[in-house]
């Protein structure tokens, strides 16, 4: 079954052809790799399926709904959880809290209860407790306490993926979650979104440049270049399709 | 490395935080049985600055929402207690519930623009709702209501309530004393309602929009209702502060200093002094204004030692003059405020972990 379905999805920034007619389905319980050069409108696909940038053309669905229909804030509530290739942590806050606001749509005390103290401690323990151990399950425990300024990127990389995680999202979008970090972790983090997708019983959609890890942990690739699909397909099959190899090595090869 | 490390929850951690709610209580005590009565007024002009800087903490400090027109609500707050007690007869308390209740609905509305903009262009908004503000009240078609710029005076104080505990304290001087509890019980309100949301998911919602407005979002937090509540809850509290010096002083014009920008920059002043983000800061930076204030006017006044030397020229408190001097060199020893600054050195002796 498609989890998720784009459509014909056209964005524009000015004169810019950021996205043109992209169409790509992910099935249920896949990781689906997205790959190519820089600027080929891979961030762009992210910030679609977060509702932060309109598309001028196309259409969206997700497990059944409509996505462009839903309001950026609503997007974690359906489900989708995310990661920014830059970071979007909040560097004031614990890691722990971080992880905590990652969980915000799954909360239930607004203004009112809040105020009143109407269950709040209890709400707080509980989220404490799982958002402790997504940490736990990132290597990160020993570093719950400690703001997320003046960390390195590579933690910080994990430290959003277990944001992602604690709204317990059915897909999550991850915008290059191996990059900062050395080669022994790339092969660690490899096996933790493997792990990571049984346990929760994930889809992903994985933008990454460490093409050996894409490679070994997709289900299916969708290559993309100048905002358009140039291939689609298993591993072995985009790894051959002279496209590819065109977008990739540069127009002789 | 710390000299002391004290375990949380632990029963040292818990026989400090004991220790530190009885310090306050004696304080507090204190103040209206052993002060002057002049003294116990200035602290009385102190709590009502701890309510105003409390509540634009919620804006500023927490959520990154820069306002400089909380001055506005302060003076809402001030009307309503000064029109409704004066003209229509009306208790402080409801008096001010229908100040706060106004309060709430203009800042929810001045929060609106924040939806859009940010930054300088949101500070230069809500600049002009401080300069509007003493304006419409002088407008001579409100007149009726307001007195124009005459303002209103000669606003009526109701007497303390006879509670037994209290009657001993209300010996010297039963308006002052009043006024005083009047004070704490509003100040108790506000700290318990800026903690109440600070301590928990919307608190984390509203740094998180300070720290990362996109990310914030994407998290779920819905960014027009957290921003524009917590502006109009701001509001509400601030416009407390506006009654309780109205209902201190029994006169409100336009002009008063709190109703104007000079207002929402001693509130801001306020502030960012004691420490932004934090709910200990307002209270230590209040604090520190108005004994800034007092020490400064007395010492301006008799043109004594180096204060006097500078001052003499200066008709009104070189308070504001001062602290903003004291705002700059803090900037550079101690961007997070005095409280900032002492929570820091006494980490280097105690730790809680
Ligand atoms: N907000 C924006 N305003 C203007 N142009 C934009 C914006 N966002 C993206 N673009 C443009 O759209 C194109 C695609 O950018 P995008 O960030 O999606 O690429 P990418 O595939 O993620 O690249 P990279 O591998 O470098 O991250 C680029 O030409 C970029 O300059
Ligand atoms: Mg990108």
């Amino acid at each position: 079954m498609d989890l998720l379905k784009v459509d014909g999805v056209t964005v524009e920034f000015g004169g810019i052809v950021a996205l043109s007619g992209l169409t790509f389905n992910v099935q249920q319980g896949d990781i689906c790799g997205l790959i190519g050069p820089n600027g080929a409108g891979k961030t762009t696909v992210f910030n679609v399926l977060s509702r932060i940038y309109e598309p001028t053309q196309g259409s969206v669905t997700f497990d059944g709904v409509d996505l462009l229909g839903v309001e950026a804030h609503d997007i974690a509530k359906l489900g989708i959880g995310r990661t920014f290739q830059n970071l979007a942590l909040f560097p004031s806050m614990s890691l722990l809290e971080n992880v905590m606001v990652g969980a915000h749509s799954k909360g239930r005390v607004g203004f009112v209860r809040a105020i009143t103290r109407f269950g709040v401690r209890r709400e707080d323990r509980q989220l404490r407790e799982t958002s402790m151990a997504l940490l736990e399950a990132f290597g990160l425990a020993q570093l719950a306490a400690h703001p997320a300024a003046g960390l390195p990127f590579g933690t910080l990389k994990r430290v959003e993926i277990a944001r992602a995680l604690a709204a317990k999202p059915k897909f999550v979008l991850l915008d290059e979650p191996a990059s900062g970090l050395t080669h022994s972790e790339v092969d660690e983090l490899a096996d933790t979104l493997v792990r990571v997708r049984s346990e929760f019983n994930l889809t992903m959609l994985l933008v990454e440049h460490h093409m050996s890890m894409v490679m070994k942990v997709s289900d299916k690739i969708v290559v993309m270049e100048f905002g358009r699909k140039i291939a689609e397909g298993t591993p072995a099959e985009v790894r051959d399709n002279p496209e590819v190899i065109r977008a990739y090595l540069g127009t002789d090869a | 490395m710390a000299l002391v490390t004290i375990k949380r929850n632990s029963p040292q951690h818990i026989a400090v935080r004991v220790l530190g709610v009885l310090l306050v209580v004696i304080a507090v005590l204190w103040v209206p049985t052993k002060m002057t009565t002049g003294n116990i007024d200035s602290m009385t002009n102190a709590l009502a600055l701890v309510i105003a800087a409390s509540a634009l903490n919620l804006v500023i400090g927490y959520t990154g929402l820069i306002s400089i027109g909380h001055s506005a609500f302060f003076g809402i707050g001030s009307y309503a207690t000064g029109v409704l007690v004066s003209k229509y007869g009306w208790g402080h308390g409801w008096s001010m519930i229908f100040g706060a209740l106004l309060a709430f609905v203009f800042g929810f509305i001045v929060a609106l623009p924040a939806l859009r903009i940010k930054g300088i262009y949101l500070a230069l908004v809500t600049l002009a709702v401080a300069v509007l503000f003493p304006t419409m009240m002088k407008w001579p078609k409100l007149e009726w209501l307001t007195n124009g710029a005459r303002g209103i005076s000669g606003i009526r104080y109701e007497e303390l309530p006879s509670l037994p505990f209290l009657g001993e304290l209300k010996g010297r001087d039963d308006r002052t004393v009043f006024f005083y509890w009047y004070a704490i019980m509003l100040v108790i309100i506000t700290v318990l309602v800026c903690r109440g949301i600070v301590k928990s998911r919307m608190g984390r919602a509203l740094i998180a929009i300070r720290d990362n407005e996109i990310g914030a979002e994407v998290m779920g937090v819905n960014l027009a209702t957290t921003k524009t509540l917590v502006f109009g809850v701001s509001a509400a509290l601030t416009s407390l502060a506006g009654s309780l010096s109205v209902a201190r002083t029994g006169v409100v014009t336009a002009d008063g200093a709190n109703l104007t920008l000079i207002g929402s920059i001693v509130f801001l002043v306020v502030m960012v002094v004691g420490g932004a983000a934090t709910i200990t800061g307002p209270i230590i930076g209040a604090l520190v204004y108005v004994w800034v204030d007092n020490y400064t006017r007395t010492a301006s006044a008799s043109g004594e030692g180096l204060i006097g030397w500078l001052f003499d020229w200066s008709a009104v408190s070189p308070a504001s003059i001062i602290l903003s001097v004291a705002l700059i060199v803090l900037m550079f020893v101690a961007p997070d405020g005095v409280f900032g600054l002492v929570r820091r050195l006494a980490r280097r002796v105690v730790v809680i972990k």
